[in-house]
Protein backbone atom coordinates (compact mmCIF):
# COMPACT_ATOMS: atom_id res chain seq x y z
CA UNK A 1 0.00 0.00 0.00
CA UNK A 2 1.18 3.38 -0.51
CA UNK A 3 2.24 5.73 2.35
CA UNK A 4 -0.73 7.11 5.11
CA UNK A 5 -1.79 10.41 3.23
CA UNK A 6 -0.86 13.38 4.55
CA UNK A 7 -3.32 15.34 6.58
CA UNK A 8 -3.98 18.71 7.67
CA UNK A 9 -2.11 19.27 10.96
CA UNK A 10 -4.66 19.67 12.82
CA UNK A 11 -6.28 16.29 11.82
CA UNK A 12 -5.06 12.92 13.10
CA UNK A 13 -2.82 11.00 10.65
CA UNK A 14 -4.79 8.34 8.78
CA UNK A 15 -3.30 5.00 10.93
CA UNK A 16 -4.42 6.57 14.27
CA UNK A 17 -7.83 7.14 12.77
CA UNK A 18 -8.02 3.94 12.11
CA UNK A 19 -6.97 3.13 15.58
CA UNK A 20 -9.93 5.50 17.23
CA UNK A 21 -12.45 4.54 14.93
CA UNK A 22 -11.68 0.71 15.11
CA UNK A 23 -11.02 0.72 18.48
CA UNK A 24 -14.48 2.24 19.19
CA UNK A 25 -16.27 0.18 17.33
CA UNK A 26 -14.99 -3.01 18.99
CA UNK A 27 -15.85 -1.44 22.35
CA UNK A 28 -19.83 -0.51 21.52
CA UNK A 29 -19.99 -4.00 20.33
CA UNK A 30 -18.20 -5.53 23.80
CA UNK A 31 -20.15 -3.05 26.01
CA UNK A 32 -23.97 -3.80 23.64
CA UNK A 33 -22.75 -7.40 24.22
CA UNK A 34 -22.26 -6.95 28.31
CA UNK A 35 -25.60 -5.09 28.57
CA UNK A 36 -27.49 -8.32 26.92
CA UNK A 37 -26.12 -10.71 29.37
CA UNK A 38 -28.76 -13.55 29.33
CA UNK A 39 -29.91 -14.63 32.92
CA UNK A 40 -30.05 -18.06 32.53
CA UNK A 41 -26.39 -20.04 32.16
CA UNK A 42 -24.41 -17.10 30.73
CA UNK A 43 -21.27 -19.19 30.68
CA UNK A 44 -22.84 -21.79 28.72
CA UNK A 45 -20.84 -22.17 25.48
CA UNK A 46 -23.98 -25.05 24.68
CA UNK A 47 -26.56 -22.69 25.67
CA UNK A 48 -24.92 -19.96 23.73
CA UNK A 49 -22.97 -21.79 21.31
CA UNK A 50 -22.29 -18.30 19.00
CA UNK A 51 -22.16 -15.86 21.96
CA UNK A 52 -24.44 -13.76 24.17
CA UNK A 53 -27.11 -11.81 21.52
CA UNK A 54 -25.54 -8.76 20.27
CA UNK A 55 -28.20 -6.37 19.78
CA UNK A 56 -26.19 -4.51 16.66
CA UNK A 57 -26.49 -8.36 15.04
CA UNK A 58 -29.43 -6.81 13.85
CA UNK A 59 -28.00 -3.54 12.54
CA UNK A 60 -25.74 -5.49 9.86
CA UNK A 61 -25.94 -8.45 7.11
CA UNK A 62 -24.66 -9.21 4.02
CA UNK A 63 -26.65 -10.47 0.69
CA UNK A 64 -27.58 -14.11 1.10
CA UNK A 65 -26.55 -17.06 -1.42
CA UNK A 66 -28.58 -16.89 -5.04
CA UNK A 67 -28.92 -18.94 -7.37
CA UNK A 68 -30.79 -17.33 -10.78
CA UNK A 69 -32.29 -14.03 -8.99
CA UNK A 70 -30.75 -11.79 -7.22
CA UNK A 71 -33.67 -10.84 -5.47
CA UNK A 72 -33.42 -13.85 -3.71
CA UNK A 73 -30.18 -12.34 -1.78
CA UNK A 74 -32.32 -9.84 0.20
CA UNK A 75 -34.21 -13.13 2.17
CA UNK A 76 -32.87 -15.42 4.40
CA UNK A 77 -34.11 -18.36 4.49
CA UNK A 78 -34.31 -20.48 7.95
CA UNK A 79 -32.02 -23.43 7.82
CA UNK A 80 -34.29 -25.89 10.09
CA UNK A 81 -37.57 -24.93 8.15
CA UNK A 82 -36.73 -23.34 4.60
CA UNK A 83 -40.68 -22.19 4.28
CA UNK A 84 -39.69 -19.60 7.03
CA UNK A 85 -38.57 -16.24 5.33
CA UNK A 86 -37.33 -12.82 6.34
CA UNK A 87 -35.99 -9.82 4.70
CA UNK A 88 -32.32 -9.12 5.10
CA UNK A 89 -32.82 -6.22 3.74
CA UNK A 90 -33.12 -3.45 6.38
CA UNK A 91 -29.89 -4.36 7.86
CA UNK A 92 -28.30 -4.64 4.55
CA UNK A 93 -29.01 -0.89 3.90
CA UNK A 94 -27.93 -0.23 7.18
CA UNK A 95 -24.61 -2.26 7.18
CA UNK A 96 -23.99 0.66 4.12
CA UNK A 97 -24.71 3.15 6.33
CA UNK A 98 -21.99 1.63 8.47
CA UNK A 99 -19.59 1.72 6.41
CA UNK A 100 -20.18 5.61 4.87
CA UNK A 101 -20.74 6.37 8.21
CA UNK A 102 -17.31 5.55 9.36
CA UNK A 103 -15.81 7.10 6.26
CA UNK A 104 -17.51 10.36 6.84
CA UNK A 105 -16.34 9.86 10.75
CA UNK A 106 -12.73 9.01 9.36
CA UNK A 107 -12.68 12.49 7.24
CA UNK A 108 -14.03 14.06 10.49
CA UNK A 109 -11.14 13.28 12.91
CA UNK A 110 -8.72 14.03 9.64
CA UNK A 111 -9.38 17.22 9.27
CA UNK A 112 -10.75 16.56 5.59
CA UNK A 113 -14.01 18.66 5.41
CA UNK A 114 -17.14 16.13 5.81
CA UNK A 115 -19.24 17.79 3.78
CA UNK A 116 -17.50 16.68 0.53
CA UNK A 117 -17.05 12.99 1.55
CA UNK A 118 -20.64 12.47 1.74
CA UNK A 119 -21.86 11.63 -1.29
CA UNK A 120 -18.76 9.63 -2.04
CA UNK A 121 -19.23 7.62 0.48
CA UNK A 122 -22.74 7.10 0.11
CA UNK A 123 -21.65 5.67 -3.48
CA UNK A 124 -19.00 3.63 -2.20
CA UNK A 125 -21.26 2.11 0.07
CA UNK A 126 -23.75 1.39 -3.06
CA UNK A 127 -20.87 -0.17 -4.52
CA UNK A 128 -19.68 -2.61 -1.57
CA UNK A 129 -23.01 -3.58 -1.69
CA UNK A 130 -22.95 -4.67 -5.35
CA UNK A 131 -19.50 -6.50 -4.73
CA UNK A 132 -20.91 -8.57 -2.04
CA UNK A 133 -23.96 -9.33 -4.63
CA UNK A 134 -21.85 -10.87 -7.02
CA UNK A 135 -20.36 -12.95 -4.74
CA UNK A 136 -23.51 -14.42 -3.09
CA UNK A 137 -24.08 -16.20 -6.61
CA UNK A 138 -24.21 -19.64 -5.54
CA UNK A 139 -22.00 -20.76 -7.94
CA UNK A 140 -19.42 -18.22 -7.16
CA UNK A 141 -19.53 -18.15 -3.44
CA UNK A 142 -19.76 -22.19 -3.02
CA UNK A 143 -15.87 -22.05 -5.43
CA UNK A 144 -14.79 -20.13 -2.62
CA UNK A 145 -14.25 -17.00 -4.88
CA UNK A 146 -14.17 -14.36 -2.32
CA UNK A 147 -15.94 -11.09 -1.89
CA UNK A 148 -12.07 -9.07 -2.22
CA UNK A 149 -12.00 -10.20 -5.36
CA UNK A 150 -15.42 -8.77 -6.85
CA UNK A 151 -15.08 -5.45 -4.90
CA UNK A 152 -11.68 -5.00 -6.79
CA UNK A 153 -13.26 -6.22 -10.16
CA UNK A 154 -16.08 -3.63 -9.52
CA UNK A 155 -13.73 -0.62 -9.09
CA UNK A 156 -11.28 -1.58 -11.78
CA UNK A 157 -14.86 -1.25 -14.37
CA UNK A 158 -15.52 1.65 -13.18
CA UNK A 159 -11.82 3.35 -12.42
CA UNK A 160 -11.14 1.96 -15.82
CA UNK A 161 -13.89 2.89 -17.93
CA UNK A 162 -15.55 6.20 -16.64
CA UNK A 163 -13.13 6.83 -14.39
CA UNK A 164 -13.45 8.23 -10.56
CA UNK A 165 -15.75 11.12 -10.92
CA UNK A 166 -14.60 14.61 -8.96
CA UNK A 167 -17.76 14.22 -6.64
CA UNK A 168 -16.31 11.13 -5.57
CA UNK A 169 -12.83 11.20 -4.67
CA UNK A 170 -12.60 12.44 -1.51
CA UNK A 171 -14.24 9.61 0.02
CA UNK A 172 -12.07 7.37 -1.98
CA UNK A 173 -10.34 6.32 1.09
CA UNK A 174 -9.89 2.90 0.60
CA UNK A 175 -6.38 2.09 2.65
CA UNK A 176 -8.44 3.81 5.75
CA UNK A 177 -10.99 1.43 5.41
CA UNK A 178 -9.11 -1.33 4.98
CA UNK A 179 -6.90 -0.56 8.11
CA UNK A 180 -10.04 0.16 10.30
CA UNK A 181 -11.34 -3.20 9.11
CA UNK A 182 -8.05 -5.25 10.45
CA UNK A 183 -8.21 -3.03 13.91
CA UNK A 184 -12.26 -4.29 14.04
CA UNK A 185 -10.56 -7.75 12.94
CA UNK A 186 -8.04 -8.08 15.85
CA UNK A 187 -10.93 -9.19 18.07
CA UNK A 188 -11.69 -12.41 15.97
CA UNK A 189 -8.00 -13.40 16.59
CA UNK A 190 -7.92 -14.98 19.37
CA UNK A 191 -4.38 -16.33 20.57
CA UNK A 192 -6.20 -18.77 22.84
CA UNK A 193 -7.29 -20.62 19.92
CA UNK A 194 -4.10 -21.22 19.06
CA UNK A 195 -3.98 -24.13 21.58
CA UNK A 196 -7.21 -25.93 20.80
CA UNK A 197 -5.61 -29.24 18.30
CA UNK A 198 -2.88 -29.23 20.99
CA UNK A 199 0.86 -29.79 20.52
CA UNK A 200 0.33 -31.33 17.34
CA UNK A 201 -1.77 -28.63 15.95
CA UNK A 202 1.11 -26.39 17.23
CA UNK A 203 3.72 -28.45 15.54
CA UNK A 204 1.59 -28.69 12.13
CA UNK A 205 0.59 -25.05 11.64
CA UNK A 206 3.78 -23.08 13.90
CA UNK A 207 6.42 -24.67 12.86
CA UNK A 208 5.81 -25.38 9.25
CA UNK A 209 4.33 -21.67 8.30
CA UNK A 210 6.88 -19.70 9.61
CA UNK A 211 9.38 -21.58 7.74
CA UNK A 212 7.57 -21.50 4.82
CA UNK A 213 6.75 -17.46 4.75
CA UNK A 214 10.54 -16.86 5.00
CA UNK A 215 11.36 -19.52 2.59
CA UNK A 216 9.36 -18.40 0.21
CA UNK A 217 9.81 -14.38 0.51
CA UNK A 218 14.06 -15.30 0.87
CA UNK A 219 13.64 -17.13 -2.41
CA UNK A 220 11.63 -14.33 -4.15
CA UNK A 221 13.63 -11.13 -3.29
CA UNK A 222 17.47 -13.33 -3.76
CA UNK A 223 17.14 -16.16 -5.85
CA UNK A 224 14.25 -14.72 -8.18
CA UNK A 225 15.24 -10.51 -8.07
CA UNK A 226 11.85 -9.82 -7.85
CA UNK A 227 12.08 -5.97 -7.70
CA UNK A 228 9.67 -5.80 -5.32
CA UNK A 229 10.10 -7.08 -1.64
CA UNK A 230 6.35 -5.98 -0.33
CA UNK A 231 5.09 -8.42 -3.33
CA UNK A 232 7.16 -11.22 -2.19
CA UNK A 233 6.11 -10.85 1.39
CA UNK A 234 2.53 -10.40 0.77
CA UNK A 235 2.62 -13.68 -1.71
CA UNK A 236 4.62 -15.51 0.82
CA UNK A 237 1.90 -14.82 3.71
CA UNK A 238 -1.10 -15.25 1.67
CA UNK A 239 0.13 -18.77 0.69
CA UNK A 240 1.93 -19.85 3.69
CA UNK A 241 -1.04 -18.43 6.34
CA UNK A 242 -4.74 -18.13 5.19
CA UNK A 243 -4.38 -16.55 1.83
CA UNK A 244 -6.75 -13.48 1.57
CA UNK A 245 -6.77 -12.22 5.05
CA UNK A 246 -3.13 -12.69 5.05
CA UNK A 247 -2.57 -10.94 2.20
CA UNK A 248 -4.68 -7.98 3.53
CA UNK A 249 -3.22 -7.72 6.83
CA UNK A 250 0.62 -8.55 5.85
CA UNK A 251 0.29 -5.87 2.80
CA UNK A 252 -0.90 -3.26 5.24
CA UNK A 253 1.90 -3.69 7.78
CA UNK A 254 4.48 -3.95 4.59
CA UNK A 255 3.07 -1.00 2.78
CA UNK A 256 2.15 -3.18 -0.60
CA UNK A 257 1.45 -1.55 -3.80
CA UNK A 258 -2.73 -2.07 -4.16
CA UNK A 259 -1.58 -3.75 -7.37
CA UNK A 260 0.47 -6.06 -6.02
CA UNK A 261 -2.38 -7.15 -2.93
CA UNK A 262 -4.46 -7.14 -6.16
CA UNK A 263 -2.58 -9.55 -7.71
CA UNK A 264 -1.87 -12.09 -4.60
CA UNK A 265 -5.57 -12.08 -4.03
CA UNK A 266 -6.15 -13.00 -7.62
CA UNK A 267 -2.90 -15.95 -7.31
CA UNK A 268 -4.60 -17.38 -3.83
CA UNK A 269 -8.38 -17.62 -4.84
CA UNK A 270 -7.33 -18.98 -7.94
CA UNK A 271 -5.59 -21.71 -6.30
CA UNK A 272 -7.70 -22.35 -3.30
CA UNK A 273 -10.14 -23.29 -6.03
CA UNK A 274 -8.08 -25.78 -7.24
CA UNK A 275 -6.68 -27.08 -4.52
CA UNK A 276 -9.82 -27.16 -2.71
CA UNK A 277 -11.64 -29.58 -5.54
CA UNK A 278 -8.17 -31.55 -6.32
CA UNK A 279 -6.92 -32.34 -2.94
CA UNK A 280 -9.45 -34.44 -1.11
CA UNK A 281 -9.96 -36.99 -4.17
CA UNK A 282 -6.24 -37.17 -4.15
CA UNK A 283 -5.68 -38.11 -0.51
CA UNK A 284 -8.25 -40.98 -1.03
CA UNK A 285 -6.23 -42.05 -4.05
CA UNK A 286 -3.34 -41.85 -2.51
CA UNK A 287 -4.44 -43.82 0.65
CA UNK A 288 -3.09 -40.95 2.96
CA UNK A 289 -4.10 -41.65 6.27
CA UNK A 290 -7.75 -39.66 6.85
CA UNK A 291 -6.54 -37.61 9.92
CA UNK A 292 -3.25 -36.48 8.66
CA UNK A 293 -5.24 -35.63 4.80
CA UNK A 294 -7.09 -33.48 7.24
CA UNK A 295 -4.14 -32.29 9.22
CA UNK A 296 -2.54 -31.08 5.15
CA UNK A 297 -5.55 -29.46 4.29
CA UNK A 298 -5.92 -27.28 6.93
CA UNK A 299 -2.42 -26.36 6.56
CA UNK A 300 -1.84 -26.09 3.09
CA UNK A 301 -5.02 -24.67 0.87
CA UNK A 302 -5.25 -20.89 1.64
CA UNK A 303 -8.72 -19.58 2.19
CA UNK A 304 -10.29 -21.04 5.85
CA UNK A 305 -14.35 -21.85 3.67
CA UNK A 306 -12.25 -23.95 1.02
CA UNK A 307 -10.49 -25.62 4.46
CA UNK A 308 -13.90 -26.52 5.71
CA UNK A 309 -15.23 -27.34 2.18
CA UNK A 310 -12.53 -29.91 1.06
CA UNK A 311 -12.12 -31.23 4.79
CA UNK A 312 -16.14 -31.94 4.14
CA UNK A 313 -15.62 -33.60 0.63
CA UNK A 314 -13.03 -36.11 1.98
CA UNK A 315 -15.09 -36.72 4.90
CA UNK A 316 -17.79 -37.85 2.98
CA UNK A 317 -15.65 -39.87 0.51
CA UNK A 318 -14.13 -42.17 3.51
CA UNK A 319 -17.37 -41.95 5.94
CA UNK A 320 -15.40 -40.44 8.72
CA UNK A 321 -16.11 -36.41 10.42
CA UNK A 322 -12.84 -36.39 11.86
CA UNK A 323 -10.87 -34.81 8.35
CA UNK A 324 -13.20 -31.94 8.60
CA UNK A 325 -12.73 -31.18 12.07
CA UNK A 326 -8.89 -31.72 12.13
CA UNK A 327 -8.64 -29.47 8.76
CA UNK A 328 -10.86 -26.94 10.17
CA UNK A 329 -8.85 -26.48 13.50
CA UNK A 330 -5.71 -26.40 12.12
CA UNK A 331 -7.03 -23.52 9.79
CA UNK A 332 -8.57 -21.84 12.71
CA UNK A 333 -4.46 -22.16 14.71
CA UNK A 334 -3.32 -20.01 11.86
CA UNK A 335 -6.17 -18.06 11.66
CA UNK A 336 -4.63 -16.74 14.97
CA UNK A 337 -1.24 -16.50 13.79
CA UNK A 338 -2.19 -13.48 11.78
CA UNK A 339 -2.24 -11.16 14.76
CA UNK A 340 1.69 -12.01 15.18
CA UNK A 341 2.73 -12.66 12.22
CA UNK A 342 1.51 -8.81 10.87
CA UNK A 343 3.17 -7.31 13.72
CA UNK A 344 6.43 -9.10 12.85
CA UNK A 345 6.42 -8.10 9.28
CA UNK A 346 5.27 -4.37 10.52
CA UNK A 347 8.54 -4.50 12.80
CA UNK A 348 10.92 -6.25 10.19
CA UNK A 349 9.61 -3.64 7.58
CA UNK A 350 10.08 -0.65 9.67
CA UNK A 351 13.90 -1.87 11.62
CA UNK A 352 15.02 -3.43 7.88
CA UNK A 353 13.94 -3.30 5.19
CA UNK A 354 13.04 0.59 4.71
CA UNK A 355 15.93 1.38 7.32
CA UNK A 356 17.99 0.08 4.35
CA UNK A 357 16.78 1.74 1.81
CA UNK A 358 17.36 4.85 3.20
CA UNK A 359 20.40 4.50 5.18
CA UNK A 360 21.14 4.95 8.67
CA UNK A 361 20.09 7.79 10.64
CA UNK A 362 18.92 7.45 13.88
CA UNK A 363 19.17 3.85 16.09
CA UNK A 364 17.41 1.27 15.13
CA UNK A 365 14.35 1.18 17.66
CA UNK A 366 14.07 4.75 16.57
CA UNK A 367 14.11 4.28 12.76
CA UNK A 368 11.54 1.35 13.41
CA UNK A 369 9.06 3.26 15.38
CA UNK A 370 9.61 6.11 13.31
CA UNK A 371 8.19 3.99 10.46
CA UNK A 372 6.04 1.51 12.21
CA UNK A 373 2.81 1.69 10.75
CA UNK A 374 0.65 2.47 14.08
CA UNK A 375 -3.14 1.02 12.83
CA UNK A 376 -0.75 -2.30 13.72
CA UNK A 377 -0.92 -1.47 17.51
CA UNK A 378 -4.67 -1.15 17.75
CA UNK A 379 -5.12 -4.54 15.63
CA UNK A 380 -2.87 -6.35 18.38
CA UNK A 381 -4.43 -4.34 21.13
CA UNK A 382 -8.24 -5.51 20.18
CA UNK A 383 -6.64 -8.81 19.94
CA UNK A 384 -5.05 -8.65 23.14
CA UNK A 385 -7.87 -7.78 25.02
CA UNK A 386 -10.48 -9.86 23.60
CA UNK A 387 -8.06 -12.66 24.12
CA UNK A 388 -7.77 -12.12 27.99
CA UNK A 389 -11.73 -11.45 27.71
CA UNK A 390 -12.01 -14.75 26.23
CA UNK A 391 -10.02 -16.99 28.43
CA UNK A 392 -10.62 -15.26 31.52
CA UNK A 393 -13.73 -16.14 32.34
CA UNK A 394 -16.41 -18.82 30.51
CA UNK A 395 -19.00 -15.54 30.23
CA UNK A 396 -16.08 -13.44 28.99
CA UNK A 397 -15.55 -15.99 25.64
CA UNK A 398 -19.45 -15.84 25.40
CA UNK A 399 -19.23 -11.87 25.51
CA UNK A 400 -16.32 -11.77 22.70
CA UNK A 401 -18.37 -14.54 20.61
CA UNK A 402 -21.29 -12.56 20.80
CA UNK A 403 -19.72 -9.14 19.91
CA UNK A 404 -17.64 -10.88 17.16
CA UNK A 405 -20.14 -13.34 15.28
CA UNK A 406 -22.91 -10.82 16.12
CA UNK A 407 -21.32 -7.96 14.82
CA UNK A 408 -18.01 -7.32 14.46
CA UNK A 409 -16.17 -9.48 11.92
CA UNK A 410 -20.15 -8.76 9.81
CA UNK A 411 -18.68 -4.79 9.66
CA UNK A 412 -14.66 -5.88 9.20
CA UNK A 413 -16.24 -7.68 5.53
CA UNK A 414 -17.93 -4.46 4.86
CA UNK A 415 -14.88 -2.48 5.28
CA UNK A 416 -12.76 -5.03 3.66
CA UNK A 417 -15.26 -4.69 0.59
CA UNK A 418 -15.96 -0.73 -0.13
CA UNK A 419 -11.52 -0.72 0.90
CA UNK A 420 -11.28 -2.84 -1.80
CA UNK A 421 -13.96 -1.02 -4.15
CA UNK A 422 -11.71 2.02 -3.75
CA UNK A 423 -8.66 0.00 -4.60
CA UNK A 424 -9.58 -1.22 -7.45
CA UNK A 425 -10.81 2.20 -8.77
CA UNK A 426 -7.62 3.54 -8.12
CA UNK A 427 -5.37 1.24 -9.99
CA UNK A 428 -5.41 1.35 -13.64
CA UNK A 429 -5.06 -1.73 -15.73
CA UNK A 430 -1.44 -0.99 -17.70
CA UNK A 431 -0.08 -0.02 -14.47
CA UNK A 432 -0.77 -4.24 -13.31
CA UNK A 433 1.24 -5.46 -16.47
CA UNK A 434 4.89 -4.87 -15.04
CA UNK A 435 3.74 -7.38 -11.91
CA UNK A 436 2.55 -9.97 -14.50
CA UNK A 437 5.71 -10.09 -16.79
CA UNK A 438 7.23 -12.86 -16.79
CA UNK A 439 5.35 -14.91 -14.78
CA UNK A 440 7.52 -14.12 -11.50
CA UNK A 441 5.14 -13.77 -8.87
CA UNK A 442 2.85 -17.09 -10.63
CA UNK A 443 6.05 -18.90 -10.39
CA UNK A 444 6.85 -17.51 -6.89
CA UNK A 445 3.30 -18.46 -5.81
CA UNK A 446 4.22 -22.37 -7.36
CA UNK A 447 7.46 -22.90 -5.60
CA UNK A 448 6.38 -21.44 -2.04
CA UNK A 449 3.25 -23.84 -2.38
CA UNK A 450 5.19 -26.75 -3.50
CA UNK A 451 7.42 -26.37 -0.03
CA UNK A 452 4.12 -25.73 1.42
CA UNK A 453 2.56 -29.21 0.58
CA UNK A 454 5.89 -31.03 1.09
CA UNK A 455 6.26 -29.86 4.87
CA UNK A 456 3.20 -29.91 5.92
CA UNK A 457 2.27 -33.09 4.60
CA UNK A 458 5.84 -34.51 6.37
CA UNK A 459 4.84 -32.38 9.54
CA UNK A 460 1.25 -33.86 9.58
CA UNK A 461 2.13 -37.26 9.00
CA UNK A 462 5.11 -36.74 12.05
CA UNK A 463 2.23 -35.35 14.12
CA UNK A 464 -0.68 -36.74 13.80
CA UNK A 465 0.50 -39.77 11.84
CA UNK A 466 3.08 -40.90 14.41
CA UNK A 467 4.11 -39.13 17.50
CA UNK A 468 0.31 -38.28 18.80
CA UNK A 469 -1.54 -41.05 16.90
CA UNK A 470 -3.28 -41.54 20.53
CA UNK A 471 -5.03 -38.47 19.76
CA UNK A 472 -6.29 -39.99 16.69
CA UNK A 473 -7.50 -43.39 17.56
CA UNK A 474 -10.66 -44.00 19.13
CA UNK B 1 -2.98 8.60 -3.29
CA UNK B 2 -4.04 10.38 -6.81
CA UNK B 3 -5.67 8.86 -9.31
CA UNK B 4 -5.54 9.82 -13.01
CA UNK B 5 -9.13 9.39 -14.80
CA UNK B 6 -7.94 6.74 -17.88
CA UNK B 7 -10.64 8.13 -19.23
CA UNK B 8 -14.01 10.00 -19.49
CA UNK B 9 -16.95 11.07 -21.15
CA UNK B 10 -18.81 9.01 -24.18
CA UNK B 11 -16.22 6.54 -24.43
CA UNK B 12 -15.59 5.38 -21.09
CA UNK B 13 -19.57 5.67 -20.65
CA UNK B 14 -19.48 2.74 -23.11
CA UNK B 15 -16.85 1.13 -22.52
CA UNK B 16 -18.89 1.05 -18.72
CA UNK B 17 -21.81 -0.26 -20.08
CA UNK B 18 -20.25 -2.83 -22.31
CA UNK B 19 -18.60 -3.78 -19.40
CA UNK B 20 -21.96 -4.44 -17.20
CA UNK B 21 -23.62 -5.78 -19.30
CA UNK B 22 -21.01 -8.63 -19.94
CA UNK B 23 -21.54 -8.95 -16.25
CA UNK B 24 -24.99 -9.06 -16.46
CA UNK B 25 -24.65 -12.10 -18.85
CA UNK B 26 -22.37 -14.09 -17.16
CA UNK B 27 -24.65 -13.63 -13.65
CA UNK B 28 -28.18 -13.47 -14.61
CA UNK B 29 -27.29 -16.47 -17.79
CA UNK B 30 -23.79 -18.13 -17.56
CA UNK B 31 -24.06 -18.81 -13.61
CA UNK B 32 -27.38 -19.87 -13.18
CA UNK B 33 -26.71 -22.43 -16.14
CA UNK B 34 -23.35 -23.50 -14.50
CA UNK B 35 -25.36 -24.21 -11.16
CA UNK B 36 -27.43 -26.70 -12.59
CA UNK B 37 -25.01 -29.06 -13.99
CA UNK B 38 -24.61 -32.02 -12.45
CA UNK B 39 -21.35 -31.96 -10.92
CA UNK B 40 -21.37 -28.48 -10.14
CA UNK B 41 -25.41 -28.79 -8.47
CA UNK B 42 -23.47 -32.13 -6.46
CA UNK B 43 -21.07 -29.65 -5.10
CA UNK B 44 -23.51 -27.22 -3.92
CA UNK B 45 -25.39 -29.58 -2.38
CA UNK B 46 -23.24 -31.29 -0.34
CA UNK B 47 -21.99 -27.92 0.57
CA UNK B 48 -25.54 -26.94 1.60
CA UNK B 49 -26.00 -30.19 3.47
CA UNK B 50 -23.30 -30.13 5.21
CA UNK B 51 -24.14 -26.36 5.95
CA UNK B 52 -20.22 -25.38 5.03
CA UNK B 53 -19.96 -22.30 3.84
CA UNK B 54 -16.69 -22.24 1.32
CA UNK B 55 -16.60 -18.12 0.70
CA UNK B 56 -15.37 -17.75 4.60
CA UNK B 57 -12.46 -16.12 4.78
CA UNK B 58 -11.77 -16.33 8.46
CA UNK B 59 -12.82 -19.21 11.08
CA UNK B 60 -15.73 -16.86 12.56
CA UNK B 61 -17.92 -16.16 9.32
CA UNK B 62 -18.12 -19.98 8.92
CA UNK B 63 -21.61 -21.22 9.61
CA UNK B 64 -20.17 -23.78 12.96
CA UNK B 65 -17.06 -22.91 15.09
CA UNK B 66 -14.51 -25.06 14.63
CA UNK B 67 -14.23 -26.77 18.68
CA UNK B 68 -11.86 -29.03 19.92
CA UNK B 69 -13.41 -32.10 18.75
CA UNK B 70 -14.81 -34.91 21.64
CA UNK B 71 -12.06 -37.51 20.72
CA UNK B 72 -9.33 -34.85 20.69
CA UNK B 73 -10.77 -33.85 24.27
CA UNK B 74 -10.95 -37.19 25.57
CA UNK B 75 -7.01 -37.73 25.48
CA UNK B 76 -6.02 -34.56 25.30
CA UNK B 77 -3.53 -33.55 25.87
CA UNK B 78 -2.25 -30.06 25.15
CA UNK B 79 1.40 -31.27 26.12
CA UNK B 80 0.23 -35.57 25.11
Amino acid sequence: MTPPVRTPARGLHEDWAAVLIGGALVALALFVGARGRPADDPGSAKAWPKGWPNALSATIDKPQTWSDSPTRAFVAVDKKDPAKEKSVALPIGLAMAWVAGILVAGAAVRGQAVRGVVPGAAALALLGGLAYLLSAQKVINHYNLEYPLWALVVGLVIGNTVGVPAWLAPALQGEFLVKTGLVVFGAEVLFSRLLELGLPGLLTSWVVTPIVLVATYWFGVHVMRIPSRSLCMVISADMSVCGVSAAIATGAACKAKKEELSLAIGLSLAFTVLMMVLMPPFITRAGIDPIVGGAWLGGTIDATGAVVAAGEMLGKELGDKRPAEVAATVKMIQNSMIGIIAFAVAVYWAGWVERGATGPRRSLAAEAWARFPRFILGFVAASVICSALFVVAPEGARLVEGATLGFTSRLRGWLFCVGFVCMGMQTVFRELAPYLAAGRPLVLYCLGQALNLALSLAMATLTFGWLFRKVVDP
Amino acid sequence: MSHDPTSAGASGGLRLAVAAGVMAVVWLVVLPWLAGRPAVARHIRAMEEGEVHPAAMVYTELEHLPTRAAWVERHLVLWP
